[in-house]
């Protein structure tokens, strides 16, 4: 049942005696171990979420609020560092990440900043809609997804909502008397929260771009600034972090840094359905959502990991149906890699 | 100036889309010694197979984990040993096609993880027991990786000896993940079951096992190896020389990090550095290519 010995290294014997040896031990502990009954408890739950009470709500920009989050007897809160995110339960169930935009050594509150998305799953609306000074909510957190680290020198590029997680690293990188440039793009003055904040910094370090007064910037004016040597920091919306990847140049030891923990939206998706074949249950999977996000839902513990469709966790036996095999990975067996993968037409049946 | 900041803490991790290109990269990748190029190229055999293990041992834990960031730490651990193991494979085949046939090692190393600590079909409790001492076994493995990932990030050693650049961003890309996320097989560990004894157990049984797979394997490379044709024996006493160069870790470190591991507080934190780790990965050519 557990294979055979294997035989010794260069031929002479069909089971090569250290696997002989090793084979009797482990049979020997197995059967010690098995005179009685195993003790095993199950883990204890842990609960790491904090209740915090929403001390102020402020409008940043036309579309932007941020919210100050305390706890309820103001004791400090678990410390954090520039790049670092909570999440947010909301009221609603939903559960969302906001990058802290506030002080680190402010050890008394934390803050997020969040933008109106009308066309977004609605925890940017429930927000802005719902949430009001002296609310509680839930949060767990914090991590860090875009972890800041010591340099020299320094070019931020941050678009729009993006400036949440970069506000801080501009901060820290100021005090401690860093060469840094920060370029601040989005499509109008007006959209673009925290002006004020950064009016404390020399000008000639911030350079604030609007799309409707200086056209859209390409991946090279937003580096413009980042001479060999230099850590880049960008957050931005999708595109803008292509222009910039594009663009930056790794030679002279510059190094790119952008927040991962997003995985890349579905692109020309069809809706489709899966038969998990163990549960017998059958879901949808809509055009714009993974069928990993759908099983989710029912089987909370499925394994998964990178999201991308390149690590193969997540991988489960394909038992009929067409898959459009989008991971390179998949053509090579009868696997499904649920992050990515989808339906060519119709149902998959998976064995899960 | 640089920016001062304090270690990072509670990291997200995430693997890396890493690619390598073997083509160019010679068998004794540290110029002039074989010696010290297989008693790391030893590694390369273990990897592959373990890490599979690991990725199957974790991925049964994940329904049994009452901690969401607990289990938010080991889905990021699977998808790197995911990639550590698939890299590693990449050089098993090139070292297969230069003639240095590795199978019949890498065979008995899949009796070992497949065979011996398989999956024995076990139910109930029996089975959450046999998943809890693998987990055990994992952590003890995983203090061996964070800390040889911790020297291998320091080895500038090979730097000088011109090692080759593709295998020491291999070796320093995985040592810096492994610095990374040194501490969530620990924390799997204490949070299924955390006794000391299996702990104790497990160090044993991981130390015994290392030890013989790390001579064994030495011996093995040295006399298969197309070019030394078993001119010079292998094993583990060629550690007298290369450790004290840096070429190698040696002996005085390894058992100095064990009595630090067999502490009852013990943390994986104190071991390496994780900005430093975090600061290789920002540079590394590998790591950085996954990003673009
Ligand atoms: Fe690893
Ligand atoms: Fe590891």
């Amino acid at each position: 049942m557990r294979g055979d010995i294997p035989p010794s290294l260069f031929g002479k014997r069909p089971r090569d005696p250290f696997w002989v040896a090793a084979n009797a031990f482990f049979n020997g502990l197995e059967r010690v171990r098995s005179l009685r009954a195993p003790v095993v408890r199950d883990a204890r739950p842990v609960d790491r979420s904090l209740r915090l009470t929403v001390r102020a709500v402020r409008r940043e920009a036309a579309d932007v609020v941020s919210l100050r989050l305390a706890a309820p007897d103001d004791r400090p809160l678990p410390a954090w560092q520039p790049g670092s995110h909570l999440d947010v339960l909301l009221p609603s169930g939903r559960r969302r990440q906001y990058s802290l935009c506030g002080d680190p050594a402010d050890r008394r509150a934390y803050r997020i900043a969040v933008r109106r998305l009308p066309a977004g799953a609605g925890g940017s609306l429930e927000i802005h809609d719902a949430v009001a000074e002296g609310d509680s909510l839930s949060v767990q957190g914090p991590r860090n997804a875009f972890p800041f680290l010591a340099r020299e020198r320094y070019v931020f590029v941050a678009g729009g909502i993006g400036i949440t997680p970069v506000l801080p690293m501009v901060r820290a990188a100021h005090r401690a008397g860093a060469d840094w440039r920060l370029v601040y793009a989005g499509r109008s003055r007006a959209s673009l929260p925290f002006l004020d904040e950064l009016r404390e910094f020399p000008a000639d370090r911030v350079r604030v771009r609007a799309d409707d007064e200086d056209g859209v910037p390409s991946g090279a004016d937003l580096l413009a600034s980042a001479a060999p040597g230099t850590a880049v920091y960008c957050c931005g919306p999708a595109p803008m972090i292509d222009a910039v990847r594009a663009a930056f140049d790794p030679s002279g030891g510059s190094t790119l840094h952008f927040e991962r923990f997003a995985p890349a939206p579905v692109t020309d998706g069809k809706p489709f359905e899966v038969e998990l074949a163990r549960t017998g249950r059958t879901l949808r999977v809509p055009a714009d959502r993974s069928a990993l996000d759908v099983i989710r839902e029912q089987i909370p513990t499925a394994a998964y990991s990178c999201r991308q469709g390149f690590c193969g966790t997540c991988r489960v036996g394909l038992l009929a149906g067409d898959a459009d095999e989008r991971a390179v990975s998949d053509a090579a067996d009868d696997g499904f890699l649920i992050c990515v993968s989808r339906a060519s037409g119709g149902r998959l049946t998976l064995d899960l | 100036m640089s920016v001062r900041i304090e270690e990072p803490d509670g990291i997200v991790l995430q693997a890396r889309d890493v690619r390598f290109d073997w083509s160019q990269v010679p068998l004794h990748w540290i110029p002039g010694d074989p010696v010290a190029s297989h008693l790391i190229n030893v590694l390369h055999m273990l990897l592959p197979a373990g890490e599979e293990w690991f990725v199957r041992v974790f991925k049964e834990a994940v329904p049994h984990i009452r901690d969401e960031r607990l289990r938010e730490d080991v889905l990021g651990f699977i998808g790197q040993e995911a990639m550590h193991a698939a890299s590693h494979d990449g050089v098993l085949e090139h070292f297969v096609a230069q003639g240095l046939d590795v199978r019949p090692f890498t065979r008995q190393v899949d009796f070992l993880f497949e065979g011996l600590l398989g999956d024995r079909g076990l139910t109930g409790d029996r089975r959450r027991s046999w998943l809890n001492e693998r987990v055990s076994l994992i952590a003890a493995i995983e203090h061996f990786t964070g800390v040889l990932g911790d020297w291998i990030l320091n080895a500038e050693a090979l730097d000088r000896a011109g090692a080759d650049p593709t295998m020491l961003d291999l070796l320093r890309w995985h040592g810096a993940e492994e610095v990374e996320h040194r501490h969530v097989a620990h924390d799997l560990f204490m949070h299924l079951d955390g006794t000391y004894s299996a702990r104790l157990r497990a160090m044993a049984e991981t130390v015994s096992m290392l030890v013989a797979l790390w001579q064994r394997g030495h011996r093995f490379l040295m006399a298969a190896d197309p070019i030394v044709q078993g001119r010079i024996k292998g094993g583990l006493r060629h550690l007298r020389r290369t450790g004290p160069a840096g070429l190698t870790p040696d002996g005085r470190m390894m058992g100095a990090s064990i009595r630090r591991y067999l502490r009852r507080d013990y943390s994986p934190l104190r071991e390496g550095s994780t900005a430093q780790a975090l600061e290789y990965l920002a540079s590394s050519p590998a790591a950085q290519a996954a990003l673009r």
